[in-house]
């Protein structure tokens, strides 16, 4: 029986060939924004790597102050912020910090141990950040140590954490990646003293890049951190905020203060990185919609105008079951025809490796594409399907 | 609808359990008391009126009577594709009243082929894949076996050089030869074959005949057909008459 489907279908491609079309159009797009939709779960499902819900982000500008003496201002402005006892922790940090939208990448080669051949790394983010932030932040080590005193000298290589990513990176077959270097061009090599299990700042919904802390040393006055994270205590709220800005105000001459809470920049981000995806995912809907509408249309029409071959259908010994099953398998076939060609499309993409993203993904996008256009036409079809199992079979006698 | 005429010559009519002279002997078919009324919005119209028949095994029968007199009704019931208002029809003895979708499907699969005044091609199907259709609703038919019954009727009918074609490219005559290869494929007992000529030129409608004359005496097919054509009835064994649903000879 289905091959008699296939061979009937397949005769009847001319007629259907629009509708088969369309299957395959609505295939492209489905597995387009199911690409898009499997990425974005995949970067979801995978560990942040800090604690965001008590943290405030203190963004300070300096004014006119001179800079020599900034340095002095912000030691004594971090003193201060300890202090504060609504404030469990303080960790001065450049500006890419969580959800701000803000990156900092570097590229460095992988320096093999054994025989000190160099692999250039990909792009690597990189945090300049007050040791403190490990508190902060909650940030889960899982080999080596965090940043200690004896950082604070400068040696022949920085010491510098990485996570989990960076490791995998720099190897592959799963070695412990402490100790290891990593070499830039015209600057000193990083050793490595420890492994974080991750820090996403991009947010959950960013493909995560390999990570890299570097301590900011304490009589560091080549570069002015202008941002702090601070963890406060819970039940803070615009009291703290004001005391805080307002702290940034009388102590540093001309300075300002803004702060945020990471909360706040979490939700703007996520609204941010999710407004593509649900446009093209209700563009992909209404899409759908049509390709179903359609889909019904042309069953339906088919019915009415096959009424005489189903009734000889029956005259020969179909059931009326077996109608309705005949009419659901032939637009099974059908979306199976536009499914076949949209595979074809799809599987380039794994193959050629355009986009950067991991077959596996494409994979899944192609099976959900699949499996939703596969029960789009199975809900389509019901109706039709009833209709035509209850054309009597005596019809194939008046039927011209 | 009352009948205004009365049976004229025959006596079949007024003694429908018993078999003819005529026929190889067993009933395949008996009609008893059958009535067929077509229920709409607006009118009743009674097809058929009290009519007792029976049919016997490897007859030939032709039944004739004006446009609508109730010959194709009559044809769709005997066939098993509709059910009679009131009656009993038997189908080798036994009342097929009870059966239920499924078993009346296997026996019109089984038991009785079917041949139209339009032919009933599936276009879209090839002449051996629309012949072999009946055996696509039989279970334990293997798709090699299929093909091969199928070659077989087409090769009866004469066209076995053309089982690639589609329908649209055969004549009236040689579809009509296909359609009745179909109705042979499933080799049934029994073929209904509504006004089969009645689209074709005399010619044609010739070789049709010949051709169901031809089933009839060397495989014993019984055949009930309907027709408007005095000479092929003729060359029936049997001929009955209808006149607003009632048998009149
Ligand atoms: N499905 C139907 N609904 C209502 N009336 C019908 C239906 N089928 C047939 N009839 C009526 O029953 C009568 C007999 O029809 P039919 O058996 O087709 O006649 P014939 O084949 O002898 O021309 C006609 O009056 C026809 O209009
Ligand atoms: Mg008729």
């Amino acid at each position: 029986m289905i091959r008699h489907l296939f061979t009937l279908m397949w005769n009847r491609r001319r007629a259907n060939a629009l509708l088969v079309v369309e299957i395959f159009l609505a295939f492209v797009v489905l597995f387009a924004v199911g690409t898009i939709g499997t990425n974005l779960w995949a970067n979801y499902r995978q560990p942040l790597g800090f604690d965001y819900a008590q943290v405030w982000q203190l963004n300070f500008t300096t004014g006119a102050q001179p800079r020599t003496e900034q340095f002095g201002t912000q030691r004594q402005l971090m003193a201060e912020l300890r202090a504060n006892p609504q404030v469990a922790g303080a960790a001065l940090t450049a500006g890419n910090t969580p959800f701000s939208f803000n990156d900092s990448q570097t590229r460095l080669d992988f320096v093999e141990p054994h025989d000190s051949t160099r692999r250039p790394s990909g792009p690597i983010n990189t945090y300049y950040i007050g040791p403190e932030l490990r508190a902060v932040m909650n940030l889960e080590l899982v080999a080596g140590r965090w940043f200690g005193p004896a950082d604070a000298v400068q040696g022949a290589h920085v010491p510098v954490v990485i996570d989990e990513r960076l490791q995998r990176a720099m190897y592959p077959d799963g070695r412990s990646a402490l100790n290891g270097l990593l070499a830039g061009n015209n600057e000193p090599s990083r050793r490595v003293i420890g492994v974080v299990r991750a820090y996403r700042t991009d947010g959950e919904l960013q493909e995560p890049l390999p990570s890299m802390f570097e301590a900011i040393l304490p009589n560091d006055t080549t570069f002015l951190a202008q941002s702090v994270l601070l963890r406060v205590k819970p039940g803070s709220g615009a009291a703290l905020e004001k005391q805080l800005t307002d702290d940034v105000r009388r102590i540093g001459p001309g300075w300002t203060g803004t702060i945020r809470t990471l909360t706040d920049m979490h939700t703007v981000q996520m609204k941010m990185r999710l407004t593509k995806p649900l446009l093209l995912g209700s563009m992909s809907v209404f899409l759908l919609l049509n390709v179903a509408l359609g889909l019904f249309g042309v069953l339906w029409l088919n019915i009415s105008r096959r009424r005489g071959e189903l009734g000889v259908r029956r005259a020969m010994g179909a059931t009326a079951g077996g109608i309705s099953r005949q009419v659901l398998g032939e637009i099974l076939v059908l979306t199976t025809f536009g499914l076949a060609l949209g595979l074809l499309v799809a599987v380039q993409f794994p193959l050629l490796g355009v986009q950067n993203v991991r077959p596996d993904i494409y994979f899944t996008a192609m099976l959900l594409a699949a499996g939703a256009l596969y029960l789009l036409a199975t809900v389509c079809a019901l109706y039709p399907s009833r209709l035509a199992a209850g054309i009597q079979p005596a019809v194939a006698l008046r039927e011209e | 609808m009352t009948n205004l005429f009365t049976s004229a010559t025959d006596s079949f009519q007024s003694q429908p359990a018993t078999a003819p002279a005529t026929g190889a002997g067993r009933a395949v078919l008996q009609l008893t008391g059958i009535e067929k009324v077509y229920q709409t919005r607006t009118i009743e119209t009674v097809a058929l009126n009290h009519v007792n028949l029976t049919i016997n095994q490897g007859e030939f029968v032709s039944v004739m009577g004006p446009s609508g007199c109730g010959k194709s009704t009559l044809l769709s019931i005997m066939g098993l594709l509709d059910e009679p208002t009131s009656g009993t029809l038997e189908l080798d003895g036994r009342p097929v009243q009870s059966y239920s979708d499924k078993e009346l499907a296997r026996l019109r699969n089984h038991k009785i082929g079917f041949v139209f005044q339009s032919y009933h091609l599936i276009n879209d199907l090839s002449v051996l894949d629309n012949v072999e259709l009946p055996l696509l609703y039989r279970s334990g038919v293997g798709g090699r076996q299929r093909r091969q019954r199928a070659y077989a009727a087409l090769e009866k009918v004469g066209l076995g050089a053309r089982t690639g074609h589609f329908p649209s490219q055969l004549s009236g005559g040689q579809r009509q030869r296909v359609a009745i290869a179909r109705a042979l494929a499933g080799e049934p007992e029994i073929i209904l074959a509504d006004e089969p000529t009645g689209n074709l030129d005399s010619v044609m409608g010739e070789e049709i005949m010949d051709l169901l004359l031809t089933l009839n005496r060397e495989q014993g097919t019984t055949i009930v057909m309907v027709t408007h054509d005095e000479q092929q009835a003729l060359k029936t064994q049997r001929l009955i008459r209808f006149f607003d649903g009632s048998q009149v000879s």
